[in-house]
């Protein structure tokens, strides 16, 4: 221990033994580990947790690295004394003595002494060293250009830049800067933005980003893999239905079964034949359901999550076979089998309009996004617009072998879904004319579609539902199987959070539930006491699921662990119930 | 190919076409003691007006090619007031050359302010604005004549602009801005190549001039 002044502080001291023991043996930085040399083995302590070249149970991760991007971590959340304990402590630095200096010769604007460094740092790549010197050189071109230093400037450019000989189109903007200083804007480029000074530390990122990590760590290096993982954590959680702020670094995050509703909350009992369909709002505080008994229900969707009829909506003359939302909430289309749609006030369950087609027998319906119009499909195949008025728009034939059943409009108004074939899809593109198909080789029975345009969930003959992807060229992408479908049509739907579920109903009178990415069938939810027709998950609740059945009732699902106090029983045909029928 | 030759002897020519031909030629190039000497020799009429320009017009194209810009626009403004201020282009590029002349001799402040004083304003302009940018890239580089905009220096193109000159100059003075032997030449090869493309690719070789001349 020679050499140690006596007048150092008594701490120092003993700092530098403990260093110097350490030294040889955490060689890791600065050599490689030397095997079989007497010196080192008795220098070197019994290998410990401490002295490692690689930490963590897979061996895969470098103990140089990982105390380097925590100590940057460190030092980029504002612990500087840490961080630099940190470097101390290991005896790792986070970055050579050079790339200190370096560092800090940008920031201070040392440009030439800056240059000087940048060939020493220990970069072999020609074109690395001649691109971070025209971006330190451009930084000197420019402050100089503020600073009113015109010729400074210019011989910057001349004797420095343009000799590097890269970037030719650069050095011309460079040079055009020079002539028309952008202040003066003289010159009418629309390319002003980058034309300027940039301030010192974004220099210093932007060179960050060109040098290799090895020499310069990267920004934000750690909370990128951190993140990394959690992202990967989540998207792997099959039960996911809660919002990521429940994410936390202390466990690896998987959400249980109980995020999924799988307990009846209530049975509304206000219809008196098959419930055939049922839709939440786009708001999630309403849900309509549409029924055999040739009538439709609005149902209110308290704050608690309990369900209350408001409107019975009568007028129909058959049996009413689906149910559209406006996109504001305040207005519903409800289509008559073969009849007329009836359009409908939220608020006052007053109807609106009726429409009617001479000779023909209406099939579906939709609303268009602006609330103009309506669509509707009759059962001479064709599609009809109207204007809320009654005045009809535009009407479109075109070959279908199929009463057209089914109705979607994308949210953007620009496409129509319809059946066309018993086993194809038309889309059907107003503005473009265009029309694109999904052929499949069953049987299509139902189809939904996503919130996001993108997706579209077909439910065929044969019990599979598949979901295609119809943005650019349609293709299926997943299929779901599981449930029960052989005399009916049953429906399926999109729900829980970011739509990641895809919920059916079956003959089987239970309601089947997968997860969307991996397709794995995730429950099966008895209750009904017969067929369960249509399902419809809340947009703004995920873990809200309502289905309609052929026993008249519809059921709200929700968590098992839901414990809500509810009002005492109405007696508008609600029954509340709690736990399992 | 070719027309049969029996062909061209029922076709008379008349001598003073010839002669106007030629004429037009050497006044439309400034080669003024030719001209006296060719009509002279030809005993032509000689044609009103035409020498008398010529000489101006003859050392302006010839300060244009050496290089000396502002002489010549000087005189350019002499001979004809607005022709600059109607041939925006042209003055453009004149005073360009005058750019490029201090480059070359390496005067970079005063490169650097007429640019600023005189080209710049052209800038506002949206069809000038890459040109100024390729002249102004010159700046950038100690030897411009290894820089990307090499060709700016070049005599080819003082000789681009000393002809655009010429034939703004004549426009104004309301000659032809062609020299009729151009023309035919033009004429002759511009046809030759449609019929040869109507007939079909492979019939005939394509029409070379050099060839036929030679023939």
């Amino acid at each position: 221990m020679g050499g140690v002044e006596d007048d150092e502080p008594a701490s120092k001291r003993m700092k530098l033994s403990s260093v110097e023991l350490r030294g040889l043996s955490n060689g890791s930085a600065f050599r490689e580990p030397v095997a079989g040399s007497l010196r080192d083995l008795m220098a070197r302590p019994l290998p410990s947790e401490g002295d490692e070249d690689v930490i963590g149970p897979a061996g895969v991760i470098k103990r140089v690295e990982f105390v380097r991007i925590i100590a940057k971590a460190l030092y980029s959340l504002g612990y500087t004394k840490s961080g630099a304990h940190l470097e101390e402590e290991s005896g790792i630095p986070l970055h050579s003595s050079m790339v200190n200096l370096f560092t800090q010769q940008i920031l201070d604007g040392h440009w030439d002494e800056s240059l000087a460094t940048l060939s020493k740092i220990g970069l072999v790549d020609e074109s690395v060293i001649k691109s971070a010197s025209f971006l330190i050189l451009e930084q000197k071109f420019f402050e100089l250009l503020d600073a009113e230093k015109v010729m400074d400037a210019l011989k910057t450019l001349r004797t420095e830049i343009a000799p590097l000989c890269i970037k030719n189109s650069r050095v011309r903007e460079l040079s055009s800067c020079i002539v028309s200083p952008p202040k003066c804007v003289v010159v009418c480029s629309p390319k002003q933005d980058i034309v300027r000074a940039k301030s010192r530390p974004k220099l210093l990122e932007e060179l960050q980003k060109l040098l290799p990590p090895t020499i310069m760590i990267p920004e934000r290096r750690l909370e990128h893999l951190v993140e990394q993982a959690l992202v990967l954590q989540r998207e792997a959680c099959m039960f996911h239905n809660s919002s990521d702020r429940d994410m936390s670094l202390y466990t690896d995050h998987q959400c249980g079964r109980d995020q999924i509703p799988s307990r009846t909350l209530q049975i509304l009992q206000g219809h008196t034949d098959e419930v055939w369909f049922l839709q939440f709002s786009h708001n999630g505080k309403y849900l309509a359901s549409s029924s055999n008994d040739r009538s439709a229900i609005i149902w209110e969707v308290d704050l608690n999550g309990g369900v209350t009829l408001k409107h019975k909506l009568s007028g129909h003359q058959k049996p009413v076979s689906c149910v559209s939302w406006s996109s504001d909430d305040q207005q519903l289309l409800t289509c008559g089998v073969e009849e007329a749609v009836r359009r409908w006030d939220v608020s006052s369950g007053n109807c609106l309009h009726v429409y009617e087609k001479a000779g023909l027998g209406l099939v579906s319906c939709g609303w268009h996004p602006d609330r103009k119009w309506i669509f509707s499909g009759a059962n001479d195949k064709s599609i009809c617009m109207w204007e809320l008025g009654g005045k009809e728009l535009e009407c479109w034939k075109g070959q279908r072998t199929l009463k057209i059943s089914d109705l979607e409009v994308t949210s953007d108004g620009k496409q129509i879904i319809t059946m066309c074939k018993e086993s194809a899809l038309l889309l059907l593109d107003r503005e473009a004319k265009v029309e694109r198909y999904i052929e499949e080789d069953q049987t299509i029975t139902s189809f939904s579609l996503s919130r996001d345009n993108k997706f579209l969930l077909v439910n065929l003959l044969n019990q599979e539902i598949h979901l295609w992807n119809i943005e650019g060229e349609v293709k299926l992408v997943a299929k779901y199987k599981g449930h029960k479908r052989s005399r009916f049509v049953i429906r399926s739907c999109f729900g829980g959070l970011e739509q990641a579920f895809i919920a059916s109903g079956s003959e089987d009178s239970q309601v089947y539930i997968w997860h969307r990415a991996s397709c794995d069938l995730i429950g099966a939810l008895p209750g009904h006491s017969g067929a369960v027709n249509c399902v419809s998950w809340n947009p703004a609740n995920p873990h809200m699921l309502a289905s309609a059945s052929d026993d008249r009732t519809i059921r709200i699902w929700g968590l098992k662990d839901l414990n809500v106090k509810r009002k005492d029983c109405h007696s508008n045909g609600v029954h509340y119930c709690n736990g399992g029928t | 190919m070719d027309v049969d030759p029996r062909q061209y002897e029922h076709i008379a020519i008349n001598d003073n076409d010839i002669h106007n031909i030629v004429l037009s030629y050497l006044v439309h190039n400034c080669y003024k003691e030719t001209v006296d000497s060719f009509i002279s020799c030809t005993g032509m009429k000689q044609p009103a007006n035409c020498l008398e320009d010529m000489e101006m017009r003859k050392r302006i194209l010839h300060f244009a090619l050496e290089g000396n810009a502002l002489k010549a626009i000087e005189l350019t403004e002499e001979l004809a007031q607005d022709l600059l201020e109607k041939n925006k282009d042209l003055h453009f590029d004149l005073l360009s050359l005058h750019f490029v002349e201090l480059v070359c001799s390496r005067k970079c402040t005063e490169a650097l302010e007429f640019a600023q004083t005189k080209l710049t304003p052209f800038g506002k302009v949206q069809k000038y604005v890459e040109k100024l940018e390729d002249f102004m890239a010159l700046l950038a580089y100690e030897e411009p004549e290894k820089s990307p905009m090499f060709h700016l220096l070049s005599l080819e193109y003082r000789q681009h602009v000393a002809d655009n000159l010429n034939r703004a100059i004549l426009a104004h003075a309301e000659r032809p801005r062609y020299a009729a032997m151009e023309r035919l030449i033009q004429q002759t090869t511009a046809v030759r190549q449609c019929l040869s493309q109507e007939l079909g690719k492979d019939v005939h070789p394509p029409f070379s001039l050099k060839d036929f001349m030679k023939s």
